[in-house]
């Protein structure tokens, strides 16, 4: 058993890691992925060992996420499906799954005994992903980290298409026809809620099951909201939501 | 053939394929008559008992995929996409010397592609009853094995005796039997080999054309894996997790599942499917008349085109406790309806026998194999605790 374990989750859009001391979160950090995803993973990796003064060989470094098998400095990979779970049930323990929408991906992890029971995975299509949600900020013209203060009011526009590309058709044609930016975001939201609910239904939730959201959009309170509202199932968030892989990773490292 | 360059294609063939190819144009040039086939069903020893050389034609490559999509549409399952594609561009060898095609009325796609297929090819397709346990389709199935006999004696000009029939039943059987005492080899804890090692043999294994090569080329692999596994070669570790394979026909591009569950801490022990155990499991009754005995051996093969499909279950189950499987893991190809629907069931089964089920979807390209690693691996370590 190393003292000291960092995991790193090389995602799509952002890479985040995560260190441990003695089984206990110490420090997160991110950063840009960008078109060369293993330096980017080494130089954090090496960033927090810099800083922390602690020697590699004190550390296990367990890697998860797209770019796992590519990081080479890493001990041990790890699936993003177990990271997820392992890093969500550590931050709140009485879940009974995690509902993780990324840049790229989304995936919903239904737990059982402690474990990952069983889970879905979209990641062939752009439709209920941050990807999504980027498209149609850029559609709006609103920034995509502004959406929670931009948005006053709940009501909507539904959004009809399945596709992401065609529902980018779709948010012009509302905005053409005078519809207000607001709706149409609110819209695009639970667009992306929805194809939760279906991924939901397949895993087999339960009304009223207690999910923790994760990934980048874990820190929208509309989105945390909109999947509140649509899913009945009961969605919390957390502070350290989008480094639940990260931190499921590095839990990994001593077991 | 003759002059003609060879297809790009046959550099991407394994060995067997290959030198199949080669065997092949060797024996037509020798006179022998031969039998394309496409399904599990098809009784083969009426092929053995008029002299002829049989082969599968299910192609594996997407290659000829864009070829057909002039003709088929794109929603529609890649094997008979790929199988089509290979026809209209002669680009398949065992389809350009097939004499006749022998068909079978499996599923929607299959039916309606093989009207497209008679337009270019000698077809004959045989009407395979929906359901297995009834009177009425195990006469109808009965019958539609005597009209194929028919048809191969008025198209090739040949007799098929009771004695002719008699013995390819035998060496069939026979052939069966070495097949399976060869992957029944994997049951052992580890292993001796791995799943796509054993693949390679059941699939390589289609593309011999006689009985003694058949028998001789199995028995070697036997010899081969029995005496490394004595004196202590360990091809698989140990803490590998069992996986049998099941769902639909796999081969050439498929393989990337198998490989996939190999490099992630699994090791495939007994392939339910096409390929595997569902061909080999249950013999002919040697007892009984001929023409009736194969018809109730084919007719009983469990497969998602069968409703209820009971038999599969029941096979599934049994390799399940043969081979102490870890998990099942079931490779659907994408729009193959009856695969796709019968997962649910599938995963009812594997619930109650308490083993864990997996189901992956696919096609024949290989850009998904990032997306499949990652799901298989987690599977995997689902196991691992």
């Amino acid at each position: 058993m190393k003292k000291y374990t960092i995991g790193i989750d090389s995602g799509s859009v952002m890479c985040k890691a995560a260190l441990l001391q003695d089984g206990q979160l110490r420090l997160t950090k991110t950063c840009k992925t960008s078109w060369q995803p293993q330096k980017t993973a080494l130089e954090l990796a090496e960033s927090i060992l810099e800083t922390q003064h602690i020697a590699k060989k004190e550390c296990c470094i367990v890697s998860t996420g797209y770019g796992r098998e590519r990081i080479d400095f890493a001990d041990k990979t790890l699936t993003e499906i177990t990271a997820h779970a392992l890093g969500g049930m550590s931050l709140e323990p009485k879940i009974q799954g995690v509902i993780d929408i990324g840049g790229q991906d989304s995936k919903v992890i239904k737990l059982a005994n402690h474990k990952v029971d069983t889970f879905l995975m979209n990641d062939k299509c752009a439709a209920g992903t941050g990807k999504f949600l980027e498209m149609s900020c850029a559609t709006l013209d609103i920034p995509v980290t502004s959406i929670d203060s931009f948005l006053t009011t709940k009501e909507f526009a539904a959004i009809n298409s399945m596709c992401a590309v065609f529902a980018e058709s779709e948010l012009i044609g509302l905005l053409s026809s005078g519809i207000e930016r607001e709706k149409i975001l609110n819209g695009v939201i639970r667009s992306i809620a929805s194809r939760i609910v279906n991924m939901l239904g397949k895993v087999n939730a339960g009304k009223g099951d207690v999910f923790l959201m994760t990934g980048g959009l874990s820190q929208s309170q509309v989105m945390v909201n909109a999947l509140n509202e649509v899913t009945g199932c009961k969605v919390l968030t957390h502070r350290a939501s989008p480094f639940a892989g990260a931190i499921g990773a590095a839990i990994s490292g001593n077991r | 053939m003759g002059n003609s360059k060879l297809p790009d294609i046959i550099e991407s063939f394994s060995d067997a394929r290959k030198q199949g190819f080669i065997n092949m144009k060797n024996l037509k040039d020798s006179g022998k008559k031969v039998a394309g086939t496409f399904c599990t069903y098809t009784p083969v020893e009426l092929f053995m008992a008029a002299g002829m050389c049989y082969v599968g034609l299910c192609s594996t490559s997407d290659e000829t995929i864009p070829d057909a999509e002039a003709v088929l549409p794109r929603n529609l399952c890649p094997l008979i996409k790929s199988s089509y594609g290979f026809a209209i561009t002669d680009k398949c060898p065992y389809m350009y010397f097939s004499d006749i095609v022998v068909g079978e009325t499996t599923c929607d796609g299959k039916k309606k592609m093989y009207e497209l297929l008679s337009e270019i090819k000698n077809v004959h397709v045989m009407q395979l009853p929906n359901s297995q346990k009834d009177a009425s389709s195990q006469d109808l199935w009965y019958h539609e094995i005597l009209a194929l006999k028919d048809r191969l004696e008025k198209d090739f000009d040949v007799i098929i005796t009771e004695d002719d029939i008699k013995l390819v039943i035998h060496q069939r059987n026979e052939e069966r039997k070495l097949l399976r005492k060869f992957y029944e080899l994997s049951a052992s804890i580890p292993p001796p080999m791995t799943g796509l090692a054993q693949l390679s043999v059941l699939f390589g294994s289609q593309f011999k054309f006689s009985h003694e090569d058949k028998m001789a080329d199995i028995q070697a692999a036997i010899d081969k894996y029995q005496s490394a596994h004595a004196s202590g070669i360990r091809n698989v570790p140990e803490t590998s997790k069992r996986i049998i394979i099941t769902g639909c026909p796999m081969g050439g591009v498929t393989e990337k599942i198998v490989k996939i569950i190999e490099e992630v801490g699994g090791v495939v022990v007994a392939f339910e499917n096409c390929t595997g155990a569902k061909q080999m499991d249950v013999l002919v009754d040697e007892n009984a008349e001929p023409y009736r005995a194969i018809a109730d051996r084919y007719l009983a093969i469990g497969c998602s085109v069968m409703t209820p499909d009971e038999n599969r279950y029941e096979l599934l189950k049994r390799l399940c406790k043969q081979f102490q499987a870890d998990a099942i893991i079931e490779m659907t190809l994408q729009a193959c309806h009856t695969y796709n629907i019968e997962t649910h069931q599938v995963r009812r089964q594997a619930e109650k026998m308490k083993v864990p089920f997996f189901s992956v979807e696919t096609d024949y390209s290989t850009s998904d194999v990032a997306q499949l690693k990652t799901r298989i691996a987690a599977f995997i370590e689902t196991l691992e605790s």
